[in-house]
């Protein structure tokens, strides 16, 4: 990390201020060019409208906790949650459509505030939109109004029973999301931070009979807050170094900008501390909210919870908080010598470590609950390559196509009884009524795979990996997300490979349809006689419903569609997503990136770094876009073709090089013998639950009941050793009680003469004093 | 006297009057009904205190009264209030007929005396905040002992009994040694002014005169009585066997009010009678109060008896509180008091919610019944929603506060913070205050969402011989139990989403508190330097 951070210096300089840098260094004037780069300029009051996009989503939580209280059983909750929230995509729309360049701030209400003379601390209830927040705003509003329709009809069996409440969460989330992604300020963005905690929390404990799910529940709450306190203190950091907690000031705040400017000449000694601690404080959050190394390990348990909440929440939109401050916060990132770099390789080892554990797992939900974590690994390497664009486009791509892959399993799991294991389902594509299941799967794990040029996945995701070979230093990165690329292909489709096409099969799973039947309390016994042993009376697949189908068509047609995006503002910008970063604070000033990048189209020659060094932008004799279109995508047909063969089945359908014949056997599992324990640690996630819990939990559990003996024994026991103080010194002058009545008389009137000294000559002072 | 100054009176007289009514007039059957009424009525002069109240001057002492007693002595009735006592107030009067509604099922012997006793406690928490004369403030804190004993030794669980005996030894023995100390400023003062007074407001001007020897011997005074009370670690071992023997209301009350005396006392007496020594020990208090945010937090985290684990939350979050009045500047002093004002919210719902299953299960043991959500959704619902008012989620009354307490500890030493800006916000304290008071953080989720997941979640646990007394009590929360619970609820969210308001209201108090310290502290710095001066000059002049 260390000896990588002067190249991060020159990049920066070059970054932030590339025609005074490259011209020459010391004749910089840092601060006038660097407020060009980052400073938000006057940030004026919004129209009050924009304040429906959160608090529309926030009534749908009140009317659903009003339909539980007075027990509706209809499908109510849904619709209400639907029309509310398609509600607040459109005015999200309006408010896309309606911005004109400069961000603006809506009031709600004062907050929190504390004035002391001519200083204050001011975090009101009330919104900031910039780009930034819109192209956030749209693709979180827009995916929980599909996902809160395919729920009207996956939670459907839970009516009465748990549907108000998983809407009601379902609505509280969206509106914490939109607080998140909205506040104004830090504390703010930490209520949305918390709250969409708060409704991952109750939504992965939806089943709440079932221990594993209030386990997982309790465990990404508490592995969140560990990175939430990083955040806090982050945040804390801000105010105490800035004095505010604005987004507003702080980006236009002078002390920042120069900072900034300091950064980007590499003069990273004279920025203080303090200023540079906050990136890496607040880097600790986004490492939690984000899944990423070491606090990833909630993620994949998080899939406890139904599944339209794994789509919304742990795939396309709360995970991607962490990218969203990064962003947001990008100018104080920019001045921290070591946050990017810490960033960008969490990220890839995230990613690769991610993609290994996602190749031996046999859960279909779990591998893409792993190719989540997996993915945001690549966002946060775009983040810390300098790429706020490439993260974000990645952001936007993956939540579709990511939401599409968890529902489609969703569908899957709902049809077939709660089975996710792909050695118990095979041929689900060719079923009948599950067509638009199959084709739009298809389309999701090409996404996913990165297919070149026929998938949005492949653009975001080359964008990021492109980046590593024309940063100097970090192509072993680019590498190592290559590999990672091919090894998503592979396992990608595994799944598609094993569980939608060949010979049909399916062994139902141990649900009865409604999920809520796990641990069903003796009020719910009648309906066991009703559903019976699906084993012997036979069971037939319940395909899915219009509802579903209908989210499953949307997303696929969306995220082949997002290719369009890639070539919208592609000259300038890099695409429409470059174009919404643009007008943010996530955006600066890197000209040099986009000179090395696209330079003259398919010409290699190195351009002369500004002092000095020679920026590897030939990957291959080739500009290092198209060496990265190649890369990837043969990297990525490579992957589909190695899925093929171990796990395709025979004839067309395993594109001919496939051999397996039934569900449960494939070519796979003679190669995996071969390589010992290996494939098995890796389904076992490498150990890393078993290690966390030797080496922290553990040991912490033991502390805590010493803490507790030792309160009891030693803490309390000094306490009732004073107490028995007394009683010691009472039997030491016991025989003066010797129960005659004249030694009391006479200690009596002792004691009445000292206190009538006492009072005398207290009186005696005041009266003499006054 | 004016209007005001009998509402203030009538928070304190109506309870008494109720008490003798209950005792000596009223049938068993009708004590609950007369405390209740009485507690919903005394609410009403409370609202007009409210209402009359001259917020923009929150820092002068308002409805003032005073009555000669022993002018020889300076023994003065005097009462009045500044905004901070104001709500105080506020909060001990509302809580009132929510303890009330609470106990109707929970106490079935003995009404008379119980319900006696939690009115008389209604008047001394009045009184101790209402007090400015030392003496009576002095009276009335030790007056809250009495009755809170009888609740505990009378109306407690098993081990009742030696709860009840700790209590009272314990916070008693503490608080004579705070009683040691302000006799002695009082003597100070005394001889500095040359008028023997009582008056707090006279004694906090002339205190800081004193030197910081004198300073330190009165702090340790009185922070004998107030440590224990709030509890400060290591003195802390009464309040989870108090808590957990005493009765729903008791707990409430306890949580809510009688910890935030300590805290109270040291805003109101120990910080601007020893200034100087108080910024000279504030780290080490600090350290205390950090120590107990983890430990207690660790200890509840591995409790199987539901109630003690939230009792030793109590000590945990109070542990914020003192953290924010250590860092002695205007965001930790605002964030303590607004602590002082919530902690009791989310504590004491907690504590009725335990109450309530207790009186279904007649058990706290989490190991003999869980998984409640299956049988009383409402139950549940409520629970979780005080348990993450409790881990201080944002929007909800925890968050504020913890907040303010934090960033008031992180600001601090120069070094660190050369470009940071001294003055209003800095502390005594560095970020490392901040850093390990955060841990608690992640400890109280780790606390309250085991006992979450414990007793609500998971599968139904119920005690084996439960439903044999052919219990009449019915499965989920009655209306009368909802009822008391839903003005602890909305006070949750009120603190969570409105704290402006109160911190509004509490920026005159505060300010000035701040300013007294800084004055001091610098007073006694310009001090120091003249006589430095004075011995160089003297070295110098042979």
């Amino acid at each position: 990390m260390i000896q990588l951070t002067p190249q991060l210096t020159t990049l920066l300089s070059t970054l932030t201020n590339p025609m005074v840098a490259l011209s020459d260094p010391a004749a910089a004037d840092p601060h006038a060019a660097a407020t060009t780069a980052h400073a938000v300029g006057e940030v004026g009051h919004g129209p009050a409208w924009v304040l429906l996009i959160p608090f529309l989503p926030l009534l749908g939580f009140v009317l659903n906790a009003i339909y539980a209280a007075i027990g509706n059983k209809s499908k109510l909750p849904a619709w209400t949650t639907v029309g509310l929230l398609a509600v607040a995509f459109a005015t999200t729309l309006s408010m896309f459509l309606s911005y004109d360049g400069s961000p603006y701030t809506v009031h709600a209400f004062d907050w929190i505030q504390v004035h002391f003379g001519d200083k204050s601390m001011i975090a009101d209830f009330s919104f900031y939109v910039d780009k930034l927040t819109i192209l956030w705003m749209l693709f979180v509003t827009g995916l929980a109004t599909l996902i809160a329709l395919y729920a009207s009809e996956y939670m459907s069996n839970d009516i009465g029973t748990g549907y108000c409440r998983f809407f009601s969460a379902f609505g509280l989330f969206v509106f914490s999301m939109s607080c998140l992604v909205m506040g104004d300020n830090l504390l703010m963005l930490y209520l949305g931070w918390e709250g969409v905690g708060l409704c991952s929390y109750l939504l992965i404990g939806y089943f709440y009979k079932k221990p594993s799910a209030v386990a997982a529940a309790k465990k990404a709450f508490i592995v969140n807050r560990i990175g939430d306190l990083g955040l806090a203190l982050g945040i804390y950091l801000t105010f105490v170094h800035f004095g505010t907690l604005e987004f507003a000031e702080l980006f236009s705040n002078e002390k920042l900008m120069g900072y900034v400017a300091d950064a980007s000449v590499g003069n990273f000694s004279a920025i203080p501390g303090q200023a540079q601690w906050i990136a890496l404080l607040l880097m600790i959050g986004a490492f939690g909210k984000s899944a990423q190394f070491p606090l990833y390990v909630w993620l994949p348990d998080a899939m406890e919870g139904p599944t339209p909440v794994s789509a919304l929440i742990h795939a396309a939109t709360m995970v991607t908080a962490g990218v969203y401050l990064i962003a947001r916060m990008y100018p104080v990132f920019l001045v921290s010598e070591f946050a990017l770099p810490t960033v960008a390789w969490i990220g890839t080892i995230t990613a690769v470590l991610a993609a290994t554990i996602g190749m031996a797992q046999f859960d279909i939900k779990r591998i893409m609950a792993y190719s989540t974590v997996s993915q945001l690994g690549y966002m946060f390497a775009g983040l810390g390559l300098l790429t706020t664009t490439g993260a974000a486009f990645h952001v936007l791509t993956h939540a579709f196509f990511k939401a599409l892959l968890f529902l489609a399993c969703g569908a899957v799991m709902h049809g077939f009884a709660g089975q996710l294991d792909l050695r118990k389902l095979s041929g689900v594509a060719w079923m009948k009524g599950w067509g638009i299941v199959g084709v739009t799967m298809l389309i999701g794990c090409m996404n996913l795979a990165g297919l070149p040029y026929i998938t949005s996945g492949f653009y975001s995701k080359d964008m990021i990996i492109a980046e590593a070979f024309v940063t100097p230093g970090y192509s072993i990165i680019g590498w190592l997300l290559i590999v990672t690329a091919i090894l998503t292909a592979y396992y990608t489709f595994r799944v598609y490979f094993r569980v939608f096409v060949g010979p049909q099969h399916a062994e139902p799973g141990n649900e009865h349809h409604d999920h809520d039947d796990h641990a069903h309390g003796e009020e719910h016994n009648h309906d066991a006689g009703q559903h019976g042993d699906h084993h012997s009376s036979g069971f037939h697949p319940h395909a899915p419903g219009w509802a579903v189908n209908v989210v499953l068509a949307v997303l696929a047609f969306a995220s082949i569609a997002a290719i369009s995006l890639a070539y919208i503002d592609k000259a300038e910008h890099h695409g429409w997503v470059g174009s919404m970063v643009h007008d943010s604070t996530a955006y600066f000033h890197s000209p040099y990136v986009e000179q090395a990048h696209h330079a003259a189209e398919g010409t290699a020659h190195a351009v002369d770094g500004p002092v000095g060094f020679k920026a590897p932008k030939a990957v291959f004799g080739m500009d290092a876009h198209t060496a990265m279109i190649l890369i990837t995508g043969i990297g990525g047909i490579f992957g589909v073709l190695v899925a093929a063969f171990f796990h395709g089945p025979k004839g067309w359908q395993g594109l001919f090089i496939g051999g397996r014949t039934e569900a449960a056997k494939c070519r796979m599992d003679a190669v995996a013998r071969r390589f010992g324990p290996i494939p098995k640690m890796a389904e076992n996630k490498w150990y890393v639950d078993e290690i966390y819990h030797a080496i922290l939990v553990a040991p912490l559990r033991v502390f805590s009941h010493v803490l507790h003996w030792l309160d009891k024994l030693l803490v309390d026991g000094l306490v009732n050793l004073f107490g028995f103080l007394p009683r010691l010194f009472a039997w030491v002058i016991r025989p003066s009680q010797s129960g005659v009545l004249q030694g009391y008389a006479v200690n009596m009137a002792g004691g009445v003469v000292i206190l009538l000294v006492v009072v005398i000559v207290v009186v005696l002072r005041a009266g003499g004093a006054a | 006297m004016s209007m005001e100054v009998i509402q203030l009176g009538l928070l304190m007289d109506l309870p008494i009057l109720a008490a003798l009514l209950i005792a000596f007039v009223g049938k068993p059957k009708n004590a609950y009904k007369i405390a209740l009424i009485t507690s919903l009525i005394t609410v009403l002069p409370m609202l007009g205190l409210l209402a009359s109240f001259d917020w923009s001057h929150g820092d002068q002492y308002q409805f003032a009264w005073s009555l000669s007693w022993l002018p020889d002595l300076g023994l003065n009735l005097s009462i009045g209030v500044d905004s901070v006592a104001m709500l105080l107030i506020a909060l001990s009067v509302l809580l009132g007929p929510i303890v009330v509604l609470a106990s109707k099922r929970a106490i079935i012997e003995n009404r008379k005396m119980y319900y006696a006793w939690l009115m008389v406690l209604q008047a001394a928490m009045v009184g101790v905040f209402a007090s400015r004369d030392l003496l009576l403030f002095y009276i009335f804190f030790e007056f809250t002992l009495l009755p809170m004993f009888i609740l505990i030794r009378v109306f407690g669980s098993t081990n009742r009994v030696a709860a009840s005996m700790k209590f009272f030894l314990y916070t008693f023995t503490g608080s004579m040694m705070t009683l040691a100390g302000m006799v002695y400023v009082v003597y100070f003062v005394s001889t500095q002014t040359g008028v023997w007074t009582l008056d707090i407001a006279t004694l906090t001007h002339h205190a800081g005169a004193m030197s910081l020897t004198e300073q330190t011997w009165v702090l340790a005074a009185l922070l004998a009585g107030f440590a224990v009370k709030v509890p400060l670690f290591p003195f802390h071992t009464w309040l989870p066997l108090a808590h957990t023997e005493a009765p729903t209301a008791g707990s409430v009350i306890l949580a809510g009010v009688l910890l935030k005396l300590g805290t109270y006392g040291i805003y109101r007496f120990a910080i601007p009678l020893a200034p100087n020594a108080f910024y000279e020990y504030a780290p080490a208090i600090a350290v205390l109060a950090i120590i107990g945010i983890i430990y207690a937090g660790l200890i509840c985290w591995v409790q199987t008896d539901i109630k003690k684990l939230v009792a030793y939350s109590s000590v945990s979050h109070l542990g914020f509180c003192v953290l924010g009045l250590a860092a002695l500047n205007v965001s930790g002093f605002s964030g303590s008091i607004l602590y002082m004002l919530s902690h009791g919210l989310s504590t004491g719902g907690l504590f009725l919610m335990i109450g309530f299953m207790y009186e279904r299960y007649h058990t706290r043991d989490m190991r003999q019944v869980a998984g409640l959500a299956s049988k009383m959704p409402v139950w549940a619902t409520f629970m979780v929603f005080f348990a993450m008012a409790s881990v201080g989620l944002p929007g909800l009354n925890g968050f504020p506060s913890e907040v303010l307490c934090l960033i008031s500890a992180f600001q601090s030493d120069a070094a660190w913070s050369a470009a940071g800006e001294p003055g209003a916000w800095g502390s005594t304290l560095g970020p490392w205050f901040a850093v390990f008071a955060g841990t608690g953080m992640v400890i109280a989720a780790m606390y309250l969402l085991y006992m979450v997941g414990k007793i609500c979640f998971g599968p139904l646990v119920e005690p084996k011989d439960h439903g044999h007394h052919g219990d009449p009590i019915p499965k989920d929360l009655t209306a009368r139990e909802i009822t008391s619970l839903v003005p602890l609820t909305a006070g949750c969210l009120f603190f969570g989403l409105q704290p402006t308001i109160l911190l509004d209201a509490i920026e005159k108090p505060v300010n000035a508190t701040v300013n007294l310290v800084e004055h001091s502290v610098e007073s006694m710095n310009a001090s120091n330097e003249q006589t430095d001066f004075n011995i160089i000059a003297e070295g110098a002049n042979p």
